[in-house]
């Protein structure tokens, strides 16, 4: 482990392979040990409902993330995640019901089928570019939602499929705690499988297809490929958030997954900032929250009973407005906000940063 | 034995005939140019030879066939370029730009990236010290974590020709390397390109607009106007040829 640096000081380092460390300033390592702890020490103060939208959180991080891949650098469009979703809810449900499969066995299926799925909803993108493509992965999410259902109907779950809680090393997983940590767990797997391919070839392929795809392709990357490898990654990290959602709610139905889920994903991407890892997760927390500091921001004003009926509308207007504020004031999202706070601290009493400057 | 040979390249957009019968052959080691009015079709040669257009006619390149491969593949036998308008890849830095261009070079998988393995850590720091090389050979260490977009026109360019290098090719295409650059850096690139020739001999294929450049610099000229061949030769005979003087040069230039 290389030393840590301060970081807005000259470039010390001496070696390449100090570079490669995700963590390189002091500030970000105090920073990073700080937020993990706590994340670990939060569950012990917290209500069962703040439990619960925590792991919320962290199943909306795992999509956004695994959706940020592709759309924020490989640029492929995708409205297709909330069918992912339901594939890997499905796949989970199915299997748990049906063959009685455990934990460990339904995630990674949830994922093979997702990956499976990506590839299929991937060839797309070979010929089409940005809105077509939207409209195909569109396609998508009425499959497996048309699938399921039939599923459903066939199987005389019309309800939907009850999902058993799943077994941990001989005990069930219910507790709100232990679950916050599953999620947890998940949720940073994701950051760092999305993290240590953004930082490697795989990762500069995409951004160099997302920016000029005749380019890359003259420059050796071989563009099918790679495409289709975002979104099997892509669709596999879904997949497993939906698989984990199942087993989480207890429950599978096709109602949960629909085009609103979709585009809500969309949001936490564009509203967290296009192309920013730590983007995806400010839109997820963000996505996930609103509609609670809607309602009880509702609940403060004056007659509120009577209101009680409407926050449902309410709920969906302000949503839209948020995203039209954020399109027209912000487009580089929460995470543009974040970047000008950091360089006004790290910069005072200077504003702007030199030409050829340190990594930023 | 030609590096790279072109046989009666013929291509063709609906009625238009953007090339007619182009025929080039490119000695190791040597630096070729093409030349030619706007339009000539100097960059499509270039599209066709990377495969990024398909034309008919044969296009060989040491002993390889390049006809119907894809451009991936075709930029995997060494073949490597640049672009008239730098075609950089903006948000990305100096240095991820080059390390884009060894991708045909790398051969770490996807799997092991995810989990960054020691292996790929090696692979990691061996490609960033080749990009380095080049860095220090087209002397833009100072910008190496810099984005490209925020970085002059000048500079951006010099960037799109090291990570055309930064490939390691064994045929180096270069598309207007110097257009939109002032003076001073027009004299870095040439001194760059002539390294490139006596220290790493590679062959170079060399689309330019600047005529002094051209004849101090190149060893055989081609010119093409509207799609057809007009001479080929050393720069000496090509310049006085009265068609090339006619159909390009224009008569003033005539000594």
């Amino acid at each position: 482990m290389s030393k840590s640096l301060p970081r807005a000081s000259g470039y010390f380092r001496t070696s390449y392979a100090d570079e490669l460390p995700l963590v390189q300033t002091t500030l970000q390592r105090l920073s990073l040990k700080a937020v993990l702890l706590a994340l670990l020490v939060f569950p012990f103060f917290a209500t069962s409902f703040q439990l619960d939208l925590a792991c919320q959180v962290f199943l909306a991080a795992i999509g956004a993330l695994s959706l940020m891949l592709l759309t924020g650098y490989a640029g492929q469009v995708s409205l297709g995640h909330a069918g992912l979703i339901a594939a890997g809810a499905f796949t989970a449900g199915i299997l748990a019901k049906e063959l009685n499969a455990p934990f460990w066995v339904t995630i990674p299926a949830a994922a093979v089928v997702g990956a499976l799925l990506g590839v299929v909803f991937g060839l797309p993108s070979l010929r089409l570019r940005g809105l077509y493509l939207a409209v195909s992965t569109l396609a998508l999410h009425f499959v497996v939602v048309y699938l399921g259902g039939e599923y459903e109907t066939k199987r005389g779950y019309s309800t939907g499929i009850v999902v058993d809680p799943p077994k941990l090393g001989g005990f069930e997983l219910i507790d709100g705690r232990l679950w916050y940590f599953v999620m947890l767990a998940f949720a940073v797997g994701t950051l760092l499988i999305c993290l240590n391919l953004l930082r490697g070839r795989t990762g500069r392929a995409w951004r160099a297809i997302h920016s000029h795809e005749t380019v890359a392709e003259a420059l050796g990357i071989g563009i099918a490929g790679y495409k289709l490898l975002a979104f099997v990654v892509s669709s596999a990290l879904t997949a497993v958030a939906g698989a984990l959602f199942a087993y989480y709610r207890g429950f599978v139905s096709v109602e949960a997954f629909s085009l609103f889920l979709s585009i809500q994903y969309v949001a936490m991407v564009i509203i967290g900032g296009m192309g920013s890892l730590l983007g995806a997760i400010l839109g997820a927390v963000f996505v996930t929250l609103f509609p609670y500091a809607i309602e009880n921001g509702m609940r403060l004003l004056p007659g509120a009973e009577k209101l009680a009926g409407a926050v449902f509308a309410v709920n969906y207007a302000a949503f839209g407005l948020v995203m039209v504020l954020f399109l027209v004031f912000e487009p580089q999202g929460l995470v543009g906000i974040w970047k000008r706070l950091q360089s006004y601290f790290v910069l005072w009493p200077f504003k702007h940063r030199p030409l050829a400057s340190g990594r930023r | 034995m030609a590096d790279l040979a072109v046989e009666n390249l013929a291509l063709r957009f609906g009625g238009l005939t953007v090339l007619d019968g182009v025929s080039l052959s490119v000695e190791p080691g040597e630096l070729y140019a093409l030349i030619g009015p706007n339009g000539a079709g100097k960059t499509s040669v270039f599209n066709c030879i990377s495969g990024l257009y398909r034309g008919e006619g044969r296009i060989r390149f040491r002993d390889r066939d390049l006809n119907g491969l894809a451009p991936h593949v075709i930029a995997r036998l060494g073949i490597s370029r640049t672009f008239q308008h730098g075609e950089l890849f903006g948000g990305m830095s100096v240095l991820d730009n080059l390390l884009v261009g060894r991708h045909a070079r790398m051969e770490t998988r996807p799997w092991a990236e995810a989990l960054f393995t020691r292996g790929v850590r090696r692979a990691e720091v061996e490609h960033r010290e080749a990009a380095e090389r080049v860095l220090d050979f087209v002397e833009l260490q100072r910008y190496r974590h810099t984005p490209v977009s925020g970085l002059p026109f000048g500079i951006q360019k010099l960037v799109g020709f090291a990570r055309a290098l930064a490939m390691e090719p064994a045929l180096l295409l270069l598309d207007e390397p110097s257009a939109g650059l002032s003076r001073d850096e027009r004299e870095d690139l040439a001194r760059f390109i002539l390294r490139i020739k006596h220290e790493l001999g590679l062959a170079m294929i060399w689309i330019e607009h600047d005529m002094q450049m051209v004849a101090d610099l190149a060893d055989r000229l081609h010119v093409l106007d509207y799609g057809r061949s007009l001479a080929v030769g050393v720069p000496e005979t090509v310049l006085e040829d009265p068609k090339v003087i006619a159909a390009y040069l224009g008569a003033q230039h005539a000594r």
